[in-house]
């Protein structure tokens, strides 16, 4: 966008004059010079491996979910708005993707936990799986806007309670989704 | 101005506007929203295990209680008869399987055996026992297992329970020795001698 307006004004300064001067008369016309700043967002490159791997998610002796479970957090670079934005954090529980079916009593083929992405608001927009409503799941800010955006994932728990304990599965998967979105 | 310089201008204005016009189109619409997603993933490795035997009260004859890992019959024959006395307990093993398994009853003599190696079939008449039979029987979430420990051979036996799906919680064993059991006749006087059997329990892949 920047380079189509350097080019017009170019065409401009090097006709204009030109053409004025060959005039033996003055003659005045008015020529309206444009230009806008598009409204743009953009999401930067992650950095930290793309990836939130949580590794083994049970106890092995007593088959309940591991209570230190955690992953490093993920980062958003370059990421960049140039007007007044919304943050918005969705994210899916982590399921067993193999063991499709519904599991055996006392157990669970699903993970929930908390996604959080901060340092585009004062305050992180943060999305729990498994809640019905997650208000703090969408955050405004006012203003254009660059600068890095931490993701991270925490507050893991067996879906279903804590008595219960997770099917065998090679693969749990879920997603952690961030969006900017321009506001007009 | 003539009319090819107010053409060329027109064209100039134009070529501005369209520069212009450009990015604020559909061109740009689209970066209006940036997204990024990013999968979690982790995996739970099939895995059994077993906690440590308890006893459970209330259903004890003859028999006072677990001590460490062994059963201990308290009167094993009677002492007028010297024929079996009845016996059994139940114990409980908190355990899980995360996976389809299989439940593996063994019991190392088949039977309870003399301690002594030295004592058998021919150091004795065959008026005297010198082997006791049982009855192992397992409740394991929704299957049920037996192993009779019949005392005919003293060899290794099994007994193999497949589970279609993972279980968590108490396993149930009932170990029983019946009235007058022997592996001659029954109500056979048992020959003297400290008997036993190692039963084990396997929660193992099928």
């Amino acid at each position: 966008m920047r380079s189509s307006l350097v080019i017009a004004a170019a065409l401009l300064a090097g006709s204009l004059p030109g053409t004025a001067l060959a005039q033996s008369n003055t003659s005045t016309k008015n020529v309206g010079i444009v230009g806008t700043v598009p409204i743009i967002c953009a999401g930067g490159t992650l950095t930290g491996g793309n990836t939130f791997d949580v590794g083994v998610l049970i106890d092995t002796t007593t088959g309940f979910l591991r209570s230190e479970l955690s992953a490093p957090d993920q980062t958003l670079a370059g990421s960049y708005c140039s007007t007044r934005t919304t943050i918005n954090v969705v994210a899916t529980p982590m399921t067993a993707q193999n063991f499709t079916v519904t599991p055996p009593e006392g157990f669970s083929r699903q993970v929930d936990y908390t996604a959080t992405a901060s340092g585009w608001t004062t305050t992180p927009a943060s999305y729990r799986t498994g809640e019905a409503t997650n208000p703090a799941a969408t955050q405004s800010r006012n203003s254009a806007f660059t600068g890095p955006i931490t993701v991270g994932i925490g507050g893991f728990a067996t879906t279903g309670g804590s008595a219960l304990r997770l099917v065998a599965d090679t693969t749990y998967r879920g997603t952690v989704t961030v969006t900017l979105t321009a506001v007009d | 101005m003539t009319k090819r310089n107010n053409l060329l201008a027109v064209a100039l204005a134009t070529a501005v506007a369209v520069l212009a016009a450009q990015p604020a189109s559909a061109q740009v619409a689209a970066a209006r929203v940036a997204a990024r997603s990013m999968p979690v993933i982790g995996s739970t490795p099939q895995v059994c295990a077993m906690q440590r035997g308890r006893i459970q009260g209330g259903a004890l004859i003859n028999i006072n209680g677990l001590d460490g890992d062994t059963l201990r019959i308290l009167q094993l024959t009677d002492p007028q008869t010297l024929a079996a006395r009845a016996a059994s307990a139940t114990i409980s093993f908190e355990a899980f399987c995360n996976f389809p398994h299989r439940v593996r009853i063994e019991s190392q003599n088949n039977g309870l055996w003399p301690t002594d190696g030295r004592i058998s079939a021919s150091t004795t008449s065959t008026a005297f026992a010198y082997a006791l039979p049982y009855q192992a029987r397992l409740t394991w979430g929704d299957t049920n297992g037996r192993l009779d420990a019949n005392a005919k051979l003293r060899q290794i036996s099994e007994q193999r329970i497949d589970v279609n799906h993972a279980t968590a919680g108490d396993m149930l064993l009932r170990i029983e020795v019946t009235q007058g059991a022997s592996n001659t006749g029954v109500n056979a006087p048992l020959l003297a001698g400290a008997y036993g059997d190692t039963l084990r329990i396997f929660l193992e892949p099928r």
